[in-house]
């Protein structure tokens, strides 16, 4: 059966970012349901719970105080039980090495934070879109690159 | 030791599903790909117990004519990009003969139920299957370039990175070194 | 050549030594053997001359009694038989003196016997006359016969006599005879020997003179020598020391003690004494060092700290090299540096480099904190903004709206600085990843990134193959980018913008624009376009930071752009150059090392 919404994620630190993000998905016309936390380990400690629901998106922040994104991604790809997640890097940085970094530890998108409302909404739309399409049509969930 | 695997998902489908129908004694007809005809009626818990086994292999059945029509489009298209004879008609006519359906109205349903476009499904489908023979490593650029179609490798390689974001080349990289770790591991 | 080298060998010496020493027994030998003999032959003509005297004395003792026995006879007188009588004891006497004399000599007293017998009978003759004319008186006629037999006799004797004499003259002369040739060959002789020695003589004299000059030559030289290095000792606070390997014996020169701080020779020369000054905690290291080196090795090059005798503390630093002399004894020779001051300056120096690379490391780090960390309420006002224009757009006065695009165009450049300050601070990154990549792949994605600009300007770029080389990828690619770019911005208006982008392998030698000292192969690639160019006197400006040929308002532009090519380009130590014509066009050149 098709779920209802799609569960996403959002951990991060800055609360103007959070009000984007989630505003962004408010006007989108996707049937989503936004989840946000403050950093690495309160995230971290949501997902370790075992009656969690785990998210089809999740979206790190890299430079997040106690535990950062890539803190966190690296603990997600040791758990098998968050092998579906699509993990979502979300940062304002676009350093080349530091995207590839994050691929090559098993990020799936990586979003350069936007700088107007208007191009978060398109960027985030697309990432649900084409993991509902990697989701939907069975794709090899390895090969899921994207950078925004 | 590390192997390579090549699998054609609509035959492990297919055997599944077979393998699970006989399982629990369904009489059945297959129709097509992702086309099944129940012949008898069957006890709903036993269909129950059917359908959720299918779904630990990621199969669900369908059951709102819309999706039917849509997963069909799809199938149209995988079918279309995985043939190994170059398919030189335009996709458009193509989907809209092989479903009796006008394309216009095709797209509006597929744009409806899987909030993209036609164009776009099939171009990410083609950078998937891209991606798939890069990993493989058998073929290079030039030659998938070829195989897919496309009028030049700058061609395949622009639309690669529109629709991913990054080069072929990077991805390739990626690809390797996310390898790499793993064999270390 | 064999003659030379044994002239020249101190065996020679020896030789002429030896050789003179037996020429001179030799002489002496012979010299002596000599007056010897002449010592004997004056003896024998002595011995000749005593003889015949002696036997002409006899004669005449002969004669005297002779006479008197005659004087007798005639006058009966007996005072005439006084110098008989007389003359017979002396004949006696005499006789046995001429005996004594020819008691060696067979001949003469064969002679002597014949000549006792005639003068035996003689006397007889004499005695038998006087007893005759004692007794009985003689008359004439016996008397006559008498003398007669007496005159017979003694002529006799007289002839006996002269055939001795004359036997002992002819004795004399054949001894003169053989003295003579004797004497005469001796000189020659002694003299040819005389002369061999001398010259031996001379010529090693030459030899020892000749030797005694060089050695004095060398010894001059020793003594201006040894003073020299004395004094670059001193000077160069150095001091010099040998160890014979075989002995264990260490010298030491007298300014190893001047750096102690202590008066020359003024302890023993050896490892222990020197060790004292050496500081505690260096001497393990210094005498592991001394230990460990192996018998035929040289000492390698070590620094420790001395503490002097006035509690100073100094640097050292000694190194050896093994030596073998001409005995075939190893020694190892070493010298032992004051290097107090280089290594204060190069610590100095290291503490100046780690500071200099700290300050380095905060700025870089400082520079990228400060422009990332930037982006985030910048992005954050982008995004207000947007909202604001999205949302509240309608309700705001036409001042108003004129405000949000102003600040909208004041935060977009904001932006661009903010971006272009970024990629500067991280091409100024130390980690530096090279890999080999293909130059093609590198502009195929600049161009990707720039995609969008190409297609907006509909801008032509036509590139060569370009080679694979190690790099730093991202670099590069940026590099590409930001020249690519660059030549997009300063296009000309109605003109379809042009890039030819060229390359070429190359020799530094080849190349005006760069160092001749290196050998090293270039690959030289050119951007040439077709846009607004620049006056060429501001070729180099240009790769300054913020540096700017163009107002703002007409170009957009921090004056960043330049000046990361210039530094990504000299991460790669490589070089950038820049020509330009105005209304013309660019050209920009990189050199980037074949094996870099």
């Amino acid at each position: 059966m098709v779920k209802e919404y799609i569960h996403i994620i959002l951990a991060d630190d800055d609360e103007d970012d959070r009000l984007f993000f989630t505003d962004a998905f408010d006007e989108l016309k996707i049937n989503t349901k936004v989840n946000t936390f403050n950093d690495g380990v309160e995230l971290m400690n949501y997902l370790n719970q075992p009656e969690a629901i785990l998210p089809n998106v999740l979206f790190l922040d890299l430079n997040m105080p106690r535990k950062n994104g890539i803190e966190c991604l690296d603990e997600i790809k040791k758990n098998d039980r968050f092998n579906d997640i699509a993990i979502a890097i979300f940062s304002t940085s676009s350093s080349e090495e530091h995207i590839e970094e994050t691929f090559v530890r098993g990020a799936n998108i990586y979003i350069k934070k936007p700088s107007d409302f208007a191009t978060l909404k398109k960027v985030l739309s697309d990432v649900v879109t084409i993991n509902w399409q990697y989701y939907t049509s069975g794709l090899n969930k390895d090969n899921f690159l994207l950078r925004l | 030791m590390k192997i390579f695997i090549k699998f054609d998902f609509n035959a492990v489908c297919r055997k599944v599903l077979e393998d699970k129908l006989i399982k629990y004694d369904i009489k059945h007809r297959v129709l097509g790909f992702g086309e099944v005809e129940i012949l008898e009626k069957t006890n709903p818990q036993k269909f129950n117990e059917f359908t959720e086994e299918l779904k630990e292999y990621g199969i669900d059945i369908i059951e709102n004519q819309k999706t039917i029509l849509v997963q069909k489009m799809k199938d149209t298209i995988n079918e279309m990009i995985h043939s190994p004879e170059l398919v030189n008609v335009k996709s458009s006519v193509y989907l809209a003969e092989k479903l009796s359906h006008s394309y216009g109205y095709l797209s509006n349903l597929f744009s409806d139920v899987t909030y993209t476009s036609i164009e776009n499904y099939i171009i990410m489908q083609k950078i998937e299957y891209a991606k798939q023979l890069i990993v493989n490593g058998q073929l290079n650029l030039t030659e998938i370039a070829f195989k897919l179609n496309y009028s030049s490798v700058a061609h395949l390689s622009t639309q690669f990175k529109n629709v991913t974001g990054i080069t072929p080349s990077a991805f390739q990289r990626i690809i390797t070194k996310r390898r790499e770790i793993a064999n270390k591991k | 050549m064999k003659l030379n080298a044994f002239y020249k060998s101190p065996i020679f010496l020896k030789s002429v030594f030896v050789v003179s020493i037996f020429a001179i027994f030799f002489i002496s030998a012979v010299t002596f053997k000599h007056i010897n003999l002449l010592n004997k032959s004056a003896t024998w003509v002595n011995h000749s001359y005593d003889v015949n005297l002696e036997l002409e004395r006899l004669f005449s003792y002969l004669k005297d009694s002779e006479t008197g026995q005659r004087g007798f006879l005639i006058t009966k007188d007996s005072t005439f038989l006084e110098p008989y009588i007389q003359a017979k004891e002396k004949i006696d006497r005499s006789f046995s003196i001429v005996k004594n004399y020819t008691k060696n000599d067979p001949a003469q007293e064969n002679n002597l016997r014949k000549l006792q017998l005639y003068i035996n009978k003689r006397q007889n003759y004499l005695s038998l006359t006087l007893h005759l004319s004692l007794k009985k008186g003689l008359n004439d006629k016996e008397l006559k016969e008498k003398l007669l037999v007496g005159k017979y006799t003694m002529d006799s004797v007289r002839s006996q006599i002269n055939t001795m004499i004359l036997l002992e003259k002819e004795t004399l002369k054949s001894r003169e005879l053989s003295y003579n040739d004797t004497i005469k060959v001796t000189p020659i002789f002694i003299y040819i020997t005389l002369l061999i020695t001398l010259v031996l003589i001379s010529v090693s004299y030459i030899r020892i003179n000749r030797d005694l000059e060089k050695l004095q030559v060398s010894n001059n030289r020793l003594t201006v020598l040894n003073e020299s290095s004395n004094l670059a000792e001193i000077v160069g606070n150095f001091g010099s020391w040998q160890l014979n390997i075989d002995t264990d014996q260490y010298t030491f020169s007298d300014n190893i003690y001047r750096l102690l701080g202590c008066e020359p020779q003024s302890f023993k020369n050896g490892q222990d004494d020197f060790l004292k000054y050496v500081h505690a905690e260096d001497r393990t290291y210094f005498e592991g060092i001394n230990s460990k080196r192996l018998e035929k090795e040289n000492l390698p090059s070590f620094t420790y700290r001395i503490i002097r005798k006035d509690k100073q503390l100094r640097y050292f630093r000694t190194t050896g090299r093994i030596v073998t002399n001409r005995s075939g004894q190893n020694i190892l020779i070493g010298t032992t540096s004051d290097v107090t001051d280089e290594v204060l300056a190069s610590l100095s120096l290291e503490q100046q480099n780690i500071e200099l690379e700290a300050s380095n490391k905060e700025l870089v780090a400082f520079n990228y904190v400060a422009s990332h960390d930037l982006q985030e309420p910048l992005r954050k006002i982008q995004t207000f903004i947007s909202r604001l224009s999205d949302k509240e757009y309608d309700s705001l006065s036409d001042s108003g709206k004129e405000y949000i695009t102003r600040i909208h165009s004041s935060v977009d450049r904001m932006r661009i600085l903010i971006d272009d300050l970024l990629q500067y601070s991280r091409a100024n990154k130390t980690e530096k990843v090279f890999e080999k990549v293909s130059l093609d792949t590198l502009l195929e994605n600049a161009k990707f990134d720039l995609a969008q600009s190409i297609e907006e300007k509909g801008a032509m770029i036509q590139s060569e193959a370009l080679p694979k080389m190690t790099v730093i990828p991202f670099q590069i690619q940026q590099l590409f980018i930001n020249l690519i770019g660059n030549s997009l911005k300063y296009s000309k208006e109605k003109v379809t913008p042009k890039i030819k982008i060229s390359c070429k392998k190359v020799t530094a030698l080849e190349e005006d624009l760069i160092p001749k000292n290196t050998k090293d192969k270039f690959y030289k690639i050119t951007f040439e376009d077709n846009g607004i160019g620049f006056e060429q006197e501001y070729a180099e400006k240009i790769f300054i930071l913020f540096n700017r040929l163009h107002n703002k308002n007409e170009y957009a532009g921090t004056g960043i752009g330049l000046a990361i090519c210039k530094k990504i380009v000299e991460n790669h130590k490589g070089y950038i150059f820049a020509e330009g014509k105005p209304n013309e066009g660019s050209k920009f050149t990189i050199y980037l090392s074949e094996d870099c």
